[in-house]
């Protein structure tokens, strides 16, 4: 009974406190301009890629026709035609790539397969990372802890994206069928980038809780007879939640940059797939023939989004807890 | 702990970590479906002809076995043979063959990195939320927002298409050809590629040098009459620069990740774009040795790094790190 009443009364207690330190993140983080600048950015290209089929002006497989004399990929504001009876008028508001599809309806879609991606990279890179951080920091110092972290240091010796080629390149680009399993290729790609961020995010937690642990509350609960899995999942990790928001903010930045460059070295997506990196190695060929717009809308798009997550990312360090604050996490 | 046990204790962490690279290395080619043998020989294949094939390539023995073969010769320093890239070319002339470039090439990167990234970072801690500070924030939050493949497709554009310049569309000459002509060829890869390096080395700095210089020995300096532009250049930047000393290490790794897309951009035959072209190829023996290579090379610059910062830091040598 006297177990349940002083739960009950820390709760109430963290609630309190909860409202307070968001109200106080809130007010750090508004004076910091730049940080509202990459929300707004992550914000509209979380709402771009959610709502794109409603967006985009038109469908991003369709080929259009070039006008009589003229050739893909057409400029940007370029009037066309499409075939049939309605003989009605679409513009290609940013040009046309080379098969004639609409080049910001493609971007728009390769905004929802870079958001899938990237999302999915830090999920798998998260949970893994996290649970294994987490048990190694719990188990402090005993051999669990040692097996551990030994094995995120064979994986962090490898240069990320060098391991993630290798990877790729073996199994083969596009879907990898094992017999019993066939492994799509969307899940192949977040799986492996994920996979060589894992140590990344077990560092992360393993010190975080290793110092979270020598708080005096670990102590009460302890001796109030809490179980380790209650201590660890209800009170350590919730403290820590700051920490890994941080991190999975500034690592999505990483994880577009590697998907991008995956895909623009054709171990990525594969075509006809609508993809900020793709239609970049595709447009490499038209640079010397004076189509600047083809690489360079995709492009710029790649770097606003990746300048969003690093402007949210340093935002959210710096007002929520600069205590764990680390400098260059984004390893292009 | 002294700086010699720290060293001794991090080479003989080395170990493992060399270790567990080299089995995770030698297993990459398993993963593959139906084996390395059924990726070599693609779809022209029957169970005979891979059963050959796994015998000649020594696949029928027990991974161990296979193991020890390819890492007791890999020590001494044999990698193998070519499959596809260039067939019955032992790997370790592949890599030789290409070496120079891609270390050229990174070194310039991280030169240029170091001469950009460290001033400008003084330059923004010094004049803190001054118009030269937002300039140099600015430049670096740009900098490590571009993908640095995409910044070379733009340099070529400007610099090979738009000016026409015969050295601004990729492409390498030997230094021991024509030393201007190699140089000319790598200033934009060497941008492409240092880039991010330098914003991420500014970063640090900046917040290196605002940390130091709120520091009591900088007052007590500045106290003492000495002019600021001697304790700036003197005393704060001395220790502001030993942690950047370890950024700069790890970006080791980045260079080498960069390479690779720098390489392709820019069409250079190093060792990045021999990894793509093995890759293509399906080259199962190129691909092993590379990456056990590449990630040698970045474990040993961590080392080194590590060992600097070591030497470099009191504190590390007081208290063993922790």
């Amino acid at each position: 009974m006297a177990t349940k009443e002083s739960t009950t009364v820390k709760e109430g207690a963290q609630t309190r406190e909860h409202r307070s330190q968001f109200e106080q993140f809130w007010r750090e983080f508004r004076k910091n301009r730049l940080s509202i600048v990459g929300a707004v950015i992550i914000g509209l290209t979380l709402f771009a890629a959610i709502f794109a089929p409603f967006i985009a002006p038109h469908d991003p497989a369709t080929q259009f026709d070039a006008p009589e004399g003229e050739h893909n990929p057409l400029p940007p504001g370029s009037t066309l035609f499409v075939e049939g009876e309605s003989n009605e008028q679409i513009t290609a508001y940013l040009g046309t790539d080379n098969h004639g599809r609409d080049l910001l309806s493609r971007m728009i879609f390769g905004l929802r397969t870079l958001m899938i991606i990237s999302i999915g990279v830090n999920a798998v890179a998260m949970s893994v990372g996290i649970a294994l951080g987490a048990i190694a920091g719990y188990l402090g110092n005993s051999w669990v802890d040692e097996t551990i972290m030994r094995a995120m240091d064979i994986i962090l010796s490898f240069p990320s994206l060098i391991l993630a080629i290798a990877i790729i390149g073996i199994l083969g680009a596009g879907t990898t069928d094992y017999g019993w399993i066939s492994v799509p290729n969307l899940a192949k790609i977040i799986f492996v980038i994920g996979f060589a961020y894992i140590p990344r995010f077990a560092r992360v937690m393993r010190s975080a809780v290793l110092k979270e642990m020598e708080e005096d509350y670990v102590d009460a609960a302890k001796s109030l007879g809490a179980s380790d899995t209650h201590i660890l999942t209800r009170d350590v990790l919730v403290n820590t939640i700051p920490i890994v928001v941080v991190q999975a903010t500034l690592y999505m930045a990483t994880a577009v940059l590697a998907s991008a460059g995956l895909s623009f070295l054709g171990l990525g997506l594969q075509p006809p797939t609508a993809s900020l990196g793709l239609m970049l190695s595709n447009a490499r060929s038209f640079v010397y023939s004076g189509q600047w717009w083809y690489p360079v809308f995709p492009g710029l798009a790649l770097m606003i989004i990746i300048l969003g997550f690093n402007l949210l990312g340093d935002g959210l360090r710096d007002a929520l807890d600069p205590r764990y604050s680390q400098e260059g996490s984004n390893d292009q | 702990m002294s700086t010699a046990r720290f060293i001794l204790k991090r080479l003989m962490l080395i170990v493992p970590v060399l270790f567990g690279v080299s089995v995770a290395v030698f297993g990459l080619l398993h993963i593959a479906p139906g084996g390395p043998a059924a990726v070599l020989l693609g779809p022209l294949q029957n169970e005979q002809i891979i059963q050959e094939v796994r015998s000649q390539l020594g696949l029928d023995k027990p991974f161990y076995v296979q193991y020890w073969l390819w890492a007791s010769s890999a020590i001494v320093g044999d990698l193998g043979t070519s499959w596809t890239v260039q067939q019955g070319t032992p790997v370790v002339d592949l890599i030789k063959s290409r070496l120079l470039l891609t270390f050229e090439l990174a070194l310039l990167a991280q030169l240029l990195a170091v001469l950009i990234g460290i001033p400008a970072g003084i330059i923004g801690a010094v004049r803190q939320n001054k118009p030269a500070d937002h300039l140099s924030r600015i430049g670096a939050l740009s900098g490590i927002s571009i993908p640095n493949f995409w910044l070379g497709i733009v340099l070529i554009m400007v610099f090979g298409v738009t000016f026409n310049f015969d050295w601004g569309t990729g492409g390498w000459i030997s230094p021991f050809e024509d030393p201007v002509a190699n140089l000319q060829h790598l200033i934009l890869p060497v941008i492409a590629l240092g880039t991010a390096r330098a914003a991420i080395i500014q970063r640090m700095t900046r917040s290196e040098m605002l940390e130091t210089m709120n520091q009591d020995y900088i007052r007590t300096a500045r106290a003492m009459g000495i002019s600021e532009r001697e304790v700036i250049l003197k005393d704060a930047t001395k220790n502001a620069l030993i942690p950047v000393v370890t950024v700069i290490g790890i970006g080791i790794g980045g260079l080498l990740n960069g390479a690779v897309l720098t390489e392709t951009v820019f069409n250079l035959p190093g060792l990045g774009k021999l990894f793509i072209t093995a890759i293509a190829r399906r080259d199962f023996e190129v691909i092993r040795a590379l990456v056990l290579f590449i990630t040698c090379v970045f474990v040993f610059a961590n080392l080194s790094v590590d060992v600097l910062y070591a030497y470099l830091n009191p504190k590390i040598r007081e208290d063993g790190g922790n």
